[in-house]
């Protein structure tokens, strides 16, 4: 065979494998988000089914674990339980904000007094909150440390081990 | 009074906290529809399978769209509103990539792929050329000599 083709397609592969074995060995659900390493956006919504505003900047001085979620989705439901035990765990060294968004009131309200809750929760009404920090779809968490810098965000449901796994970026 | 108290209160992160002050005109109007669909075919809907802000029906859509029109209504270029989006979702929102490595790696890959191919028709036909068949050498062979002599018909 030609020395020549024969080295070109050693390249091509070996550059495929490369591509594939680094593709592969990343968490499909650890999303790289541009906003990781960067001050998360400021935001201060409503508390759902009260009239208190919760601001983001009144947590700085430990770690915040913003998870976005609505009643819709299967998934939510999933991981709420695991965030609710992680929540009376770990708060209040660590505190946990629930974003809403593309939901009623109503129904949040409902979820939440059946599930039960261990954090407070806000309405993003327009989702415009989501879209500054980037959120894809839901359930999206975000790790924030003590400084409000984002130091991870994980798509989809979470488990015990992620949310530590994910706290330990937060707290390096 | 609370109400108002609470409004007030509320705060929605900015394009300003991303990309400053707006540096265009405020567009209005019929004006405003038309840039808002044409900036809004710019953006991919995160939560669809390669649609873009303007065409998908989505609720995630429905609002990026909404984000797009109030932010050409102050005057926020276009510029401005893709490098917004870009900053919270990455590249992957501009559904024209501005990586100029997407757009000529395929075109350099077809010029070398071209190449080659070129060189190696070239190097068949001149090796086709400077290889005329040589005299053929006298018979050695037995077998080849018996089988020859078969096919002639003539008898060993």
């Amino acid at each position: 065979m030609n020395r020549g083709v024969l080295f070109i397609g050693i390249l091509i592969a070996a550059a495929l494998v490369v591509i594939l074995f680094v593709g592969l060995g990343k968490d499909p659900a650890a999303i790289r988000s541009p906003l990781v390493g960067k001050p998360a956006p400021a935001f201060a919504l409503r508390e759902v089914g009260t009239n208190n505003t919760i601001d983001i900047a009144q947590y700085r001085g430990k770690p915040l674990i913003i998870n976005f979620w609505a009643t819709w989705c299967g998934p939510c439901w999933e991981e709420h339980p695991i965030l609710v035990a992680n929540a009376r765990m770990l708060q209040p060294n660590v505190q946990f904000l629930g974003v809403v968004f593309q939901d009623k009131e109503d129904k949040i309200l409902g979820f939440l007094q059946q599930r039960g809750t261990a954090y407070p929760t806000v309405v993003d009404d327009r989702g415009k909150t989501a879209i500054a920090y980037g959120v894809g779809g839901v359930p999206e968490t975000y790790f924030l440390d003590a400084n409000g810098v984002i130091r991870a965000k994980f798509a989809g449901p979470m488990s015990g081990d992620v949310i530590q796994a994910n706290l330990q970026k937060v707290l390096r | 009074m609370i109400l108002l108290v609470l409004l007030l209160s509320l705060k929605v992160p900015d394009a300003q906290q991303f990309v400053g002050a707006p540096q265009g005109t405020p567009v209005a109007g019929a004006q405003l529809y038309q840039r808002t669909h044409e900036v809004a075919s710019l953006l991919r809907c995160p939560v669809c399978q390669g649609m873009s802000v303007a065409d998908s029906p989505s609720e995630m859509a429905i609002n990026m769209k909404e984000q797009v029109r109030e932010l050409l209504a102050r005057g926020y270029t276009e510029e401005q509103i893709l490098k917004y989006f870009e900053l919270s979702y990455g590249q992957f929102v501009l559904l024209k990539p501005k990586s100029w490595v997407v757009w000529t790696l395929p075109i350099i890959v077809l010029v070398l792929g071209i190449a080659l191919v070129i060189m190696k028709i070239r190097k068949l036909q001149g090796g086709a050329a400077g290889s005329q068949p040589a005299e053929t050498p006298p018979e050695t062979d037995p077998y080849l000599a018996q089988v020859r002599d078969l096919v002639s018909g003539e008898k060993p």
